[in-house]
């Protein structure tokens, strides 16, 4: 006969008692368990959000560089207007820094416009401007130098951040990818080729706005239908983003000129793991010339991830803490009112000369006994629990996520919304690059794999769980035991 | 076996001592009955021998070795056996699971042996059904046996009991008195039992009377 055998037989002579104890411990061991598998899942979701998210490394001309040097022509010289005069990316650059580890693909992207040949463009106009009232212009109306057709020039729409993040969709024949390269096909959005009752295999005709002004007869590939929000998001001065085109960023830079031959207005650089861009872009910057371009990171929708993962994770562990503490406080309460209900027991153990440690060491056994029962009962209702408490948690992390993302975006909106404008100057800086449709998705992409709170209760959770139960078990007996420790057996058993 | 030395007690003044400068000595194979007052001491006199308190003043010696050198726990657990009047058994156990339980704890030469355990319930009176039955279903002079047994299945050399027969009815306390003194003539034990009642006192070998904080030896 030892304490593991009066353990023992005090819990079982003892049900009701017994089943009041393993009902508290379950309650706590349930929430330290919710807590722990809502840590754990947002661990993984921050891990997968690493693979899947991404994050991108973009290079563009330095128009930083280029203003400086503006200004200080601008103070020498007085008698000629100043200039800002940037460099377009060479493409052979650009396969320097795609060489690089940890760089998964890249995006060469060229802005341009063209006027519509032939064919009707969308026109937007507001209530309080408008003149005729129409829908449509006739293509070539539109006022010289930039035309009423924005072309970006890709080298695979899958890789631009709209389609990606899904706000644009190819509805009919098929994207532009690399083997587009060197041809005139051309992937158009639904409205405009509703309103010229246009589809895939039909031609239409783009003049050039600057150099030659040739006419290009362009193949149309595919129709995207780009969401209704990012036609909403039109800055003044802006195209209807249903005018806006893709082809192979080939094309876009015949359309420019010459010059532009094995150039790209910005290439974007898709990182596997967006926790190397920093590593990217300083191995980058030794590659280029820094004086002329520029690199600039974009993880973004990783940090928004990362972020609200945190906050989730964050809230777990205090979950896990404060249910630890109070748990720990709860059950040396009980403890101590159990011994103080069992000082004639203990009296009795210490008049046959049991040891005090060998008495708290009962008491461990038994509570151990229940944490082991309370821990499958936890162990079934963790996973109901940890998954309404996640849920809720991530619901409120992607609503704050989104709209504080949505209020950033829209801050940025003038200009963001296509390439037509100023494009055949040169370069453009690399923001308005992917500035077509749906350029602000990739946050509320991020914020839909927020949702992938993947909750399950594994062997590992419950042998911590265990560890967690077991160290709330010892601070509990250990803060009640002072009771022992001091009781007398002549006060108990005599006085 | 037991001596005691100039023992001294008192609560919170020495001027208000239970009692003071006491020297006994306590015999192995005798029974000794220790009788005063309600409120004299003898309780607590007990409590001394027993190991449960310290004494202010003197000093107890078994076989020769201050308890206070032994370490009080492990004179309780290895020299004396204690009976309470309120039997004082392990109420969630059965009167076998008592008796195990003592041995264990007193690492008894029979620790873990269930059928010399059953053999003492037995030679008590108690049957195999009530043995294995929980104890507080019990009547109190079969508690008390219970309790006795306990002693008698541990090695330890002293007894001490305080008013083992005060919650007992007559029959049931010559039984238990009976016993005693079995367990002091055929163990060759030392029992001391503190009581009011003069029938158990007359019954054992020696009688002291605690009054006005002296030991006197009854005639």
């Amino acid at each position: 006969m030892n304490f593991f055998k009066r353990a023992w037989l005090n819990l079982t002579a003892k049900k009701g008692r017994s089943i009041l104890l393993v009902l508290v411990t379950s309650a706590i061991m349930l929430f330290v368990l919710a807590g722990l598998l809502i840590r754990n899942a947002a661990d993984t979701a921050t891990s997968n959000a690493k693979k899947s998210v991404g994050a991108t490394v973009t290079l563009s001309a330095n128009r930083e560089a280029a203003f400086k040097k503006m200004r200080s022509s601008t103070s020498t010289s007085k008698s000629s207007r100043p200039k800002l005069t940037t460099s377009p990316v060479k493409l052979s650059d650009a396969n320097k820094i795609a060489k690089l580890s940890n760089v998964a693909s890249y995006n060469a992207t060229v802005s341009t416009s063209a006027n519509a040949k032939g064919f009707d463009t969308i026109s937007t106009s507001s209530s309080s401007s408008s003149t005729g009232g129409g829908m449509k212009s006739m293509g070539g109306s539109s006022s010289s130098g930039s035309g009423d057709i924005a072309i970006s020039g890709v080298t695979a729409t899958s890789s631009v951040s709209s389609f990606e993040s899904k706000s644009s969709k190819i509805t009919k024949g098929r994207g532009i990818t690399a083997s587009d390269e060197g041809t005139n096909n051309v992937v158009i959005e639904s409205e405009l080729a509703k309103e010229d009752s246009l589809s895939v295999g039909d031609t239409i005709k783009l003049k050039a706005t600057t150099g030659t002004k040739k006419t290009y007869t362009m193949k149309i590939v595919g129709i995207y239908k780009a969401s209704s929000s990012a036609s909403t998001q039109q800055g003044p001065g802006a195209t209807d983003p249903s005018n806006s085109v893709y082809t192979s960023y080939t094309f876009a830079n015949t359309v420019k000129g010459s010059k532009y031959k094995n150039t790209a207005d910005s290439v974007t650089f898709t990182i596997s793991d967006p926790a190397k861009v920093s590593s990217v872009k300083t191995a980058g910057n030794k590659l280029i010339s820094t004086s002329k371009y520029s690199l600039s990171t974009d993880d973004s929708s990783y940090q928004t991830v990362k972020a609200s993962m945190n906050n989730v994770k964050s809230f777990a562990d205090k979950i896990v803490w404060l249910v630890a503490i109070a748990g720990t406080i709860i059950l040396a309460l009980i403890v101590i009112l159990m011994i103080r209900e069992r000082r004639y027991e203990i009296g009795v153990l210490l008049s046959l000369g049991e040891s005090r440690w060998k008495i708290v060491a009962q008491f461990f056994v038994e509570m151990v006994m229940v944490l082991v029962v309370s821990i499958v009962i936890a162990g079934f209702g963790g996973k109901f629990v940890g998954n309404q408490l996640g849920q809720q948690l991530v619901s409120q992390q992607t609503t704050t996520a989104t709209t504080s993302s949505t209020t950033s975006t829209q801050g940025g909106q003038p200009g963001g919304g296509g390439a037509p404008g100023g494009t055949t100057g040169g370069s453009k800086p690399s923001g308005n690059m992917q500035g077509g449709p749906g350029s602000s998705s990739s946050s509320s992409a991020a914020s839909q794999k927020q949702t992938d709170l993947d909750i399950n209760v594994t062997v590992m959770d419950l042998v911590e769980l265990g560890g967690f139960g077991l160290a709330i078990m010892f601070l509990s007996i250990m803060l009640a035991s002072g009771g022992i420790l001091r009781l007398q057996p002549k006060k108990v058993l005599i006085d | 076996m037991l001596k005691v030395n100039d023992l001294g007690y008192w609560y919170d003044r020495q001027e208000n001592s239970l009692f003071e400068h006491v020297n006994l000595n306590f015999e192995a194979g005798t029974s000794y009955a220790i009788v005063g007052q309600s409120g004299s001491g003898k309780t607590t006199f007990l409590s001394l021998l027993a190991g449960l308190d310290k004494p202010r003043a003197g000093q107890i010696e078994m076989n020769g070795e201050p308890i206070n050198k032994i370490g009080l726990t492990a004179y309780r657990k290895s020299h004396v056996a204690i009976v309470f009047q309120s039997y004082n058994l392990l109420t969630y156990m059965s009167p076998l699971n008592n008796l195990l339980t003592a041995m264990a704890i007193t690492d008894s030469e029979h620790r873990g042996d269930k059928q010399y355990a059953m053999e003492m319930l037995r030679k008590l009176g108690l049957s195999d059904d009530q043995m294995t039955k929980n104890v507080q279903r019990l009547s109190g002079g079969q508690q008390q046996r219970v309790a006795i047994a306990r002693t008698m299945v541990c090695d330890a050399k002293l007894v001490v009991a305080d008013e083992p027969t005060g919650n007992l009815d007559e029959e049931n306390t010559r039984e238990v008195i009976e016993l005693f003194q079995k367990i002091a003539h055929e163990q060759h034990k030392c029992v001391i039992i503190v009581t009011h009642e003069p029938d158990v006192a007359a019954v054992c070998d020696h009688s002291y009377r605690l009054a006005k904080h002296e030991f006197s030896l009854e005639a």
